[in-house]
């Protein structure tokens, strides 16, 4: 037994990986910047610029993404191995997405670092110039380094050419970089080396990397800050865990406390008129969307759109008293609330836990040994409950294996339709937001908890029916 | 399919049957697997029909003595085999003056903005209509769009959402569920100069398919361009087996070690079966740029593959160990052979079952996804997202009522398939 257990929790770990995995993908796929300071459009002074780029640059060492994403790259030779070091990001996917037309990284480069020069040269010109034709000519300048199509920039280009060509100030002071700037562009285009990209290379940039950061500290528990409001993901979820964990807990048992004896009593008194309503209710409720329905039960009984007589139970959320009253009131209040969202999750496991059960059960009612205790006198309650039930308990554990990951993945639907702050509406808001240090944490606890899941199922096997051992192969 | 194979594994009730006519009695003796099937008909005559049934083109009109069917046109110059005439080409067609006209039962399309009813309209509202016939039997939304139209066109999306989402698992579930089964953990062997290549092709496969050419992969004609990259990733993986074919020359190379198929094949289901699948589809499915239902099948099939592959491993072991496989291997067929002609057709009964069940499944989560407003594009109508828009308005309860009665009645109907196929097969 324990050998089995060290056994899966070995396996554990390449699922932890592969999901970490996955889910940094998609943060790194994400089109959003997760930081939200754009360049200064109309600065008057340089330091106005230079302070909007260091606070750009700070927030980035914060984050840690000023680090090389994973352990390794393998990608084209044409990227060069430093492009983490561009920290913007719109700037660095545009980068990519030049490098991925040209192959040529040297003549991009030198193009792009005209623009910054001509950029910067527009704090030097004389106070003749009015504000707005430098503001002009600068967010022209900005929009050419975040375009990566032809047409695009040869048109930003253009743009900026005519304006300094028409005046003669401009043109003495800037009229020369900017031509450097134009032949800069036709370098790129003129020397393409698409071949390049098709020559592969392997970069190892070693631990120091997002990824290793984000993973490792995971593991010591220190989820990090939210992108949003800069709060502690752990305190975020530790509230929200406490309420999906809450529902989920009172549904399940509620569900296992009501359909074990349908279906225990439904498969004793086979083809009763007990047996083929509750199989015929239970499956349609099988078959019932619970999004559905809690959609119906918000619509006509939570607000007195339809008559007060349907307004019977409160709004969705927790309402707007909860936590200022204490005591009592305020569990009642909770209460009152849950009720909907309960009934929703627990219907739907209910449908399918007596299902199960009431065909485990007439497997073992057709069983030898039921004959024999029937004919031995034993009366029919002791029959069904002591013999026959204890022998089905088998696949009623395993159940929940199956239920408690289901029950959680609809906890997100209930929570999201029913405004109940748990770990599955603040996973959708999360992801809506790109908040990504809490969908990853999210992702990786609801994995964790499904492994759980799954893992005491399989323990339980061991206690209900002492013959599995775990020691032999299957 | 042989009917022939097929007596071997199956038992039979009637000598003479054969084992897929023995099933579909079975399968018939049952009401409710019979009306499931008329329902499942039903609704899959709607989907193919949709657009003879609720549109706001005329089925056929007559305007200025020009005969026309304008619903069968659409579809020609959709596929670019056609133009509109220039008179049709920007007519507004629900106050057209025909001559002679046969409009559609519902002369509605999904995406018509019926602007003089928007508002959300009850059925029971006063309605602004030409006549009963533009009645809006189910109300209409916000923007005036008609409630059935939309029916019409999400059983259409339902339909295609579970199919393609079930056919993608089905492809994936059936080849690893055969592989693991058949070949178990020693019985499929290559050389160590074959398996070594093959990684390293995958390798180079990826990046000449995808990394090289992921510029022209995003910006170009993204479907055409994917499939030169499928052809330069096949490319690849030739080469490289043909490298070591010659390599095999080397005896060291050629030595022949079994693959754990069996093994890698389990762990990847764990490893699946732990993913929290509803979380990472929404977190997929929110950070693609253009959304479009396409991909939501896509993941789904992609995630919803483990059940099948378990129940063709389950079937394989059975199958593997019979007679006449063993047979068919004493006759030196190869396996590719055996696996495809004489054990698949008796594997795939049961994986009928988790087919209808999946489809359910998918389709209840597609509804979901988009009734969260998440994986479909703006222009394509689905129940989920008709069902959601009654939760910006309470008072719109025909759009809580319908669509979720159309999403209840589809998982049904495959539910009780799946029911249906699991009794006619243990019996």
């Amino acid at each position: 037994m324990l050998t089995y257990l060290f056994k899966r929790i070995l396996i554990f770990i390449p699922t932890l990986i592969v999901i970490s995995l996955v889910a940094f993908a998609m943060r790194l796929a994400s089109p959003g910047d997760p930081i939200n300071i754009p360049n200064s459009d109309k600065p008057v002074f340089r330091n106005d610029d230079l302070w909007k780029k260091r606070a750009y640059e700070k927030k980035a060492e914060e984050l840690n993404l000023d680090k090389p994403a994973f352990y390794f790259n393998f990608t084209s030779a044409a990227y060069p191995d430093t492009l983490y070091k561009i920290l913007r990001k719109d700037e660095r996917t545009n980068i990519k997405k030049l490098i991925g037309q040209y192959g040529n990284w040297n003549d991009i480069h030198k193009f792009q670092q005209q623009i910054d020069v001509l950029k910067d040269k527009l704090f030097d010109l004389p106070d003749e110039i009015n504000q707005t034709t430098k503001n002009k000519i600068r967010n022209t300048l900005s929009k050419t380094k975040i375009s990566y199509k032809d047409k695009r920039i040869t048109s930003f280009l253009n743009e900026v050419n005519n304006k300094i060509n028409q005046d003669s100030i401009l043109n003495q002071y800037l009229g020369a970089d900017t031509k450097v700037l134009l032949a800069a562009y036709q370098d790129v285009k003129k020397q393409a080396t698409p071949s390049a990209l098709w020559v592969p290379a392997f970069r190892w940039y070693g631990f120091d990397n997002q990824y290793h950061h984000w993973f490792t500290s995971f593991l010591s528990g220190d989820f990090g800050t939210s992108f949003q409001d800069g709060r502690e993901v752990t305190s975020k979820i530790k509230s929200a865990l406490s309420w999906t964990l809450l529902l989920n807990f009172i549904s399940i048992l509620l569900a296992y406390l009501i359909s074990i004896p349908i279906g225990v009593i439904a498969a004793s008194k086979r083809d009763s008129i007990f047996d083929k309503t509750s199989t015929l209710i239970t499956f349609l409720l099988f078959s019932l969307p619970s999004f559905w329905i809690a959609t119906i039960l918000v619509v006509f009984f939570t607000t007195p759109e339809y008559g007060n007589w349907t307004n019977i139970f409160p709004s969705i959320g927790l309402g707007k008293n909860y936590g200022v009253q204490s005591g009592w009131a305020n569990f009642w209040d909770v209460a009152a609330h849950l009720i909907l969202p309960v009934f929703c999750l627990t219907y739907a496991a209910l449908a399918f836990i007596s299902r199960q059960v009431r065909g485990g059960m007439l497997d073992v009612l057709q069983k030898d040994f039921i004959r024999t205790a029937k004919a031995k006198g034993v009366d029919d309650k002791k029959v069904i409950w002591k013999h026959a039930f204890r022998n089905s308990l088998f696949p009623i554990i395993t159940l929940f294996a199956a239920v408690f990951p289901a029950t959680l993945a609809g906890s997100v639907v209930i929570e999201i339709i029913f405004n109940i702050p748990g770990m599955g509406r603040l996973a959708f808001e999360s992801i809506l937001a790109e908040d990504w240090p809490i969908v990853f944490s999210v992702l990786m606890l609801a994995a964790i908890l499904t492994i759980i899941g799954n893992l005491v199922a399989d323990m339980l096997y061991a206690v209900a029916d002492p013959r599995v051992t775990f020691t032999a192969e299957n | 399919m042989q009917t022939d194979s097929k007596n071997v594994a199956g038992s039979l009730p009637d000598q003479g049957d054969s084992y897929w006519y023995a099933i579909k009695k079975q399968f018939r003796n049952s009401r409710a697997s019979k009306w499931s099937l008329r329902v499942l008909i039903v609704l899959i005559f709607i989907a193919l029909f949709a657009d003879f049934i609720a549109n706001e083109k005329p089925l056929y009109c007559k305007i200025d003595g020009v005969t026309s069917f304008p619903v069968l046109k659409d579809y020609l110059v959709k596929m670019n085999l056609a133009k509109w005439p220039t008179p049709l080409l920007n007519i507004d067609w629900r106050n057209a003056d025909y001559d002679r006209v046969i409009l559609a039962p519902i002369p509605y399309s999904a995406t018509t903005f019926d602007l003089e009813n928007a508002g959300y309209k009850s059925p029971f509202d006063q309605q602004q209509v030409k006549s009963k016939r533009y009645w809006h039997w189910m109300g209409t939304d916000n923007l005036g769009r008609d409630t059935l139209a939309g029916m019409i066109a999400g059983t259409r999306t339902a339909m295609l959402v579970g199919v393609i989402a079930m056919s993608i698992a089905t492809i994936i579930g059936m080849f690893l569920g055969t592989i693991a089964g058949y070949f178990g953990d020693d019985k499929f062997k290559i050389s160590r100069i074959k398996i070594l290549l093959n990684i390293v092709a995958f390798f180079f496969a990826i990046f000449f398919a995808f990394i090289a050419r992921q510029y022209i992969l995003v910006e170009g004609n993204t479907f055409l361009e994917l499939m030169k990259s499928m052809v330069i990733f096949m490319i690849v993986f030739v080469l490289f087996n043909l490298l070591a074919y010659v390599l095999e020359f080397i005896p060291f190379l050629k030595k022949e070690i079994p693959v754990p198929v069996d093994i890698l094949v389990m762990r990847l289901i764990e490893v699946m079966n732990s993913i929290p699948g509803l979380l990472f589809l929404l977190a997929l499915l929110a950070i693609i740029k253009y959304p479009s239902i396409l991909y939501v099948m896509l993941f789904i099939g992609l995630l919803r593959w483990t059940g099948i592959a378990r129940f063709v491993r389950a079937e394989l072991l059975r199958i593997k160990n019979l007679n006449y496989i063993e047979a068919t291997e004493a006759f030196g067929f190869d396996s590719f052979r055996i696996i495809v002609k004489h054990a698949i057709p008796n594997a795939i009964t049961p994986v009928l079952i988790t087919i209808a069940f999946g489809i359910a499944s998918a389709i209840l989560l597609e509804a979901f996804l988009s009734f969260l407003g998440i994986g479909s594009a703006p222009e394509e109508v689905t129940w989920g997202k008709m069902l959601s828009q009654a939760r910006t308005n309470f008072s719109a309860w025909w759009l809580a009522i319908f669509p979720g009665i159309a999403i209840f009645v589809t998982v049904t109907v495959f539910n009780l398939i799946g029911e249906g196929l699991t009794n006619a097969l243990s019996r």
